[in-house]
């Protein structure tokens, strides 16, 4: 990518007022950049939720993790990519275009479902699949401790899902619940069936169960 | 890009298999924000988390950028 389209994509990044979409073009705009030295990113938390629901959740910090790396991410070539950008600070988090970026570690995905992808102004943005957010939500919402943030969060996730605004693997979804790495499917389930029986459609596991 | 299949609330699905374009998802902001009203309260940002003290300095105050509306969006 160019400096000059660099600096038209992070002009309309600055100006954009609307968390949501300034969320997805810094992710699509970041994305591409770290692409080009052959290092997948993909948006985790409530961004990622954002994009599925527009909930109105997320916060001004963008989350997003290394999916696949064709070479070493060293903290200076962290810093190397953002100052493409005219990032400040780091060298996990930076302050960019009137948001802040957080790289964090490897990406922890169980889900065998594919990361979605969103075809950004600037260039292709992986989302965290909608499976895994709706297993971990549910699962953050009962553990350690009740937390009804997190509970609004997948109340607003299934309803996108049965309301077929995101396509979804419910099977997947029932697989993840049941593996030991959220071991939570009675309180998947419930929840599915409650926002089913609120938007007066079938429960994905009606007739198997 | 294939024409894409629409929601029961009749906005394009975000696919599981291929991209979803720009417009596409632009086309369905407003019907998704609706949607989630329905189940939960219309904002639902967390009131605080360990980002506070850099979010607030940024942002006037708030975590974040205030939303738009959803008759707005």
């Amino acid at each position: 990518m160019t400096s000059e389209r660099i600096k038209a994509a992070l002009s309309d990044i600055t100006a954009e007022n609307d968390p949501a979409p300034k969320h997805l073009k810094l992710a699509s705009l970041v994305s591409a950049i770290f692409r080009e030295r052959g290092i997948e990113l993909v948006v985790v938390g409530g961004s990622a939720i954002e994009f599925y629901t527009e909930g109105a959740y997320v916060s001004g910090d963008l989350d997003m993790c290394v999916a696949s790396s064709s070479t070493a991410l060293t903290v200076r070539l962290r810093q190397e990519i953002m100052a493409q950008v005219g990032a400040s600070g780091g060298p996990r988090s930076w302050r960019v275009a009137g948001a802040f970026l957080d790289v964090l570690a490897t990406f922890e995905n169980a889900a065998r479902t594919p990361i979605r992808v969103l075809r950004g102004p600037f260039g292709d943005v992986r989302v965290t699949p909608v499976e895994e957010l709706i297993a971990e939500r549910v699962l953050v919402s009962k553990y350690p401790q009740d937390y009804p943030p997190a509970r609004e969060c997948a109340k607003k996730l299934l309803a996108a899902a049965l309301q077929g605004e995101v396509e979804t693997d419910w099977h997947e979804v029932r697989r993840l619940a049941r593996s030991s790495a959220y071991d939570n499917w009675n309180d998947v389930k419930e929840l599915i069936n409650e926002q089913a029986k609120a938007f007066k459609v079938r429960s994905p596991y009606d007739s198997d169960e | 890009m294939n024409k894409p299949k629409l929601s029961r609330s009749g906005v394009p699905t975000i696919p599981m298999n291929e991209p979803m374009s720009w417009q596409d998802w632009l086309r369905g902001r407003r019907t998704r924000r609706e949607t989630g009203n329905r189940v939960a309260p219309e904002i639902i940002r967390r009131p605080t988390s360990s980002s506070d003290k850099r979010l607030r300095t940024l942002f006037n105050g708030e975590r974040g950028l205030p939303f738009k509306k959803t008759e707005e969006l």
